[in-house]
């Protein structure tokens, strides 16, 4: 399903990540977790170039997303349409929910299919009230973001990603900025997704979401993977002092 | 009201300028804005030679008094040979001029908004002109707007510059009657008075479009 190979990412001469390679299946949920700085989020926004990386390649079904190979292994980038193009196959939740401000949540939803995709206004309209009521805002579909508390906007913002029925859906720590309250409603639809069957590469700093929903867990440290494997043996039995290192840290600031 | 009421034919003549002064300002405004946003684009999204080439420009028009490009285009136009009629020489410099600032509010409103915007916009598959028209416009527009009245309302007080290359409107009207009635108070506080209003009137009209139209949700 997606296939990021070799990717290099340089801020000047700072090395953010060091030749990354991540594949994921159909279907699969894999949770990138590791301590900040480690390049996770920067990974994350390579997939669907919102940045730009200096080495490497991304394939999303085997279509290359952002830069393609010439005969002789040479990197092109894509042109503009042709990136916006690959760019509605991949779903992104951000931190900051970051929802149009000046739309009301049904259209926050439903403008993309409509001016992007080109579907007849009722038929995304429909569909952005179906997905509303999937992640239980039915109730908001014309409020206006700022109504709205972090957990909900987190929520639209989801809405708003699957509306594009995207092949796979990136969260980038999208529960780090709401309310220790909120959380839980934001990762129930989460879960409620991965159980549905939706390829998902979740950025997280919930361990216990991570245990229960991960396929697969990846570690990252140093704009490196250090360990990836099922989230059973990754959270009792890491193999790495790294990942031990950073799970006891966690452990003891969360025992209370 | 003895000093007043003589004049008060006066004044009518004194309400055809002001007509000529709207006229002036609104024929100004208009082009200034397309022109405004043309050059913040390009500011933004141009190459390299053209964003120098803007900014060259916006520094050069900072740094010269409209009254000094007034008459400069004035004693310049005849000698290029193009036979523009003063009222659209003179629209032309304002417009020409006031863009420069207007530029520069329209770029400060598409670049305060945050990155995260331009970053949804693209993750939904948006290309550059969609993004811009549907996401980025409504929200940088309601930022600018402040400046933006501001400018405008200078636009028309600067149109009383234009009677020095002997254009018609408020101010040479003004000064027309000064010199028949030899009553200077009555009548550039009249003057003063229309100015006023139609700049207050102006900044009613853009606190009602902030407050109403362009609301923060």
């Amino acid at each position: 399903m997606l296939d990021m190979s070799g990717i290099v990412k340089r801020f000047g001469t700072h090395e953010v990540l060091r030749g990354v390679s991540l594949r994921v299946a159909r279907g699969e949920t894999v949770v990138v977790i590791g301590p900040s700085g480690s390049g996770k989020t920067t990974l994350l926004r390579c997939v669907n170039l919102l940045e730009d990386y200096q080495q490497g390649t991304v394939r999303v079904d085997g279509e290359p997303i952002g830069y393609t190979l010439d005969r002789n292994d040479q990197r092109q980038r894509m042109t503009e349409p042709e990136i916006a193009a690959a760019r509605e196959k991949v779903g992104i939740v951000f931190q900051s929910y970051n929802l149009f401000p000046h739309m009301t949540v049904l259209q926050n939803i439903a403008v993309a299919p409509i001016r992007v995709r080109g579907i007849p206004r009722p038929k995304a309209e429909q569909r952005a009230r179906d997905l509303l009521a999937m992640v239980g805002l039915s109730d908001k579909v014309d409020a206006y973001p700022a109504r709205l508390s972090g957990g909900q906007q987190q929520r639209v913002a989801i809405a708003r990603a699957l509306a594009m029925d995207p092949k796979i859906m990136l969260f980038d720590e999208v529960t780090s900025a709401l309310d220790p309250e909120l959380v839980g409603e934001v990762l129930a639809a989460m879960r409620q997704l991965a159980r549905d069957g939706m390829t998902m590469i979740v950025v997280t700093h919930e361990m216990s979401f991570a245990r229960d929903v991960a396929d697969r867990v990846v570690f990252m440290d140093g704009g490196v993977i250090v360990e990836e494997g099922a989230p059973e043996e990754m959270f009792t039995s890491p193999r790495s002092e790294r990942v031990r290192q950073f799970l006891k840290r966690y452990n003891d600031r969360y025992r209370l | 009201m003895k000093t007043f009421a003589p004049l008060l034919h006066s004044y009518w003549y004194l309400f055809r300028g002001a007509g000529m002064t709207v006229l002036m300002a609104v024929a100004a405004v208009v082009p200034a804005t397309l022109l405004g946003v043309l050059l913040a684009l390009t500011q933004i999204f141009g190459s390299r030679a053209s964003r120098s080439a803007v900014v060259g420009y916006i520094f050069i028009i900072r740094g010269i008094p409209l009254l000094v490009l007034l008459t400069f285009v004035y004693y310049l136009l005849p000698l290029t040979g193009m036979d523009l009629p003063p009222f659209w020489g003179v629209v032309l410099v304002l417009a020409c001029y006031y863009a420069a600032f207007m530029s520069e509010a329209f770029r400060a409103g598409i670049l305060s908004l945050p990155q995260a915007q331009w970053d949804a916009a693209k993750s939904l598959g948006m290309r550059r002109h969609l993004m811009l028209r549907i996401i980025i416009f409504p929200q940088a527009l309601r930022l600018a707007a402040p400046p933006f009245v501001n400018l405008c309302i200078n636009l028309i007080k600067a149109t009383s510059l234009v009677s020095i290359v002997g254009l018609w409107e408020l101010t040479m009207a003004s000064r027309e009657v000064v010199e028949r009635t030899l009553a200077p108070f009555q009548i550039f506080v009249a003057a003063a008075g229309i100015y006023f209003c139609i700049c207050y009137a102006l900044a009613l009209y853009g606190r009602y479009l902030e407050r109403r139209v362009l609301v923060d949700h």
